[in-house]
């Protein structure tokens, strides 16, 4: 999984939101790294809609402007936890070799 | 599509290299997510959101015709060689005939073909994401 589609998928496991708030909430997720560019965005939301990963959710007018929410699907929360659960192995790997003898709790 | 500012038509300019089908599903929320991550001044989308827009628009519909092929990406490990050797060896039939024959011309028809066997290469590239 990309990074930018994990980070959608996190985004989103808190709650429904739509394009701009996914972007501010990823950038704060990541700590400022990742500024997801509108491009970027539609073409993982997309994505991951097809997968079934995420849905529509609900549509707002805001200032004459289209807000459509997105949700996490089941499937999608189940795919998040397996690649969180992936990362943290990997990381855990990682640790434990850079300080042999060291265990990590 | 009356009363739109100058930066959203810029904006829906660029969006205009979506395909249709995308555009009618997505292009006004992508509007919105641009307008409202726009600074107050901002007259001209930035220079990187318009680098992103045409990189995910355009590859959008390359995908949308089916290019490169699905047939190709599967043989990836043999055809992207073969596409750099074919990059390659046009550059050096380009080389030979300014060499020899003086012949700038054709470039106008072995630049392109390069560029095209190079991006094919780099669209089927090892490590590339399926879509």
């Amino acid at each position: 999984m990309q990074e930018a589609s994990f980070l959608i998928l996190t985004a989103l496991a808190g709650s429904s939101q739509h394009g701009y708030g996914i972007v501010t909430d990823v950038a704060q997720i990541s700590g400022g790294k990742v500024q997801l560019k509108a491009g970027t965005l539609y073409t993982a939301l997309d994505r991951l809609s097809a997968d079934g990963l995420i849905e529509p959710d609900r549509e707002e007018i805001v200032d004459n402007r289209l807000r459509r929410y997105y949700r996490i699907t089941r499937d999608g929360a189940e795919r998040l936890a397996d690649e969180a659960d992936r990362l943290r192995a990997n990381a855990h790997a990682a640790l434990t070799r850079l300080r042999p003898g060291v265990a990590i709790s | 599509m009356t009363d739109h500012s100058p930066l959203e038509r810029r904006y829906r300019r660029w969006l205009a290299l979506y395909p249709k089908s995308f555009r009618a599903e997505h292009e006004d929320e992508m509007v919105a997510v641009l307008m409202q991550g726009a600074g107050p001044d901002q007259t001209h989308p930035r220079l990187s959101e318009a680098v992103d827009l045409a990189r995910h628009g355009l590859r959008r519909r390359a995908s949308a015709r089916r290019f490169p092929s699905r047939w190709e990406r599967q043989h990836a490990n043999v055809m992207f060689p073969v596409r750099i050797l074919i990059a390659l060896w046009l550059c050096f039939i380009s080389a030979v005939l300014i060499g020899f024959h003086r012949a700038e011309l054709w470039l106008l028809l072995t630049v392109p073909a390069i560029l095209l066997h190079l991006y094919i290469a780099y669209r089927i590239r090892p490590g590339a994401a399926p879509r």
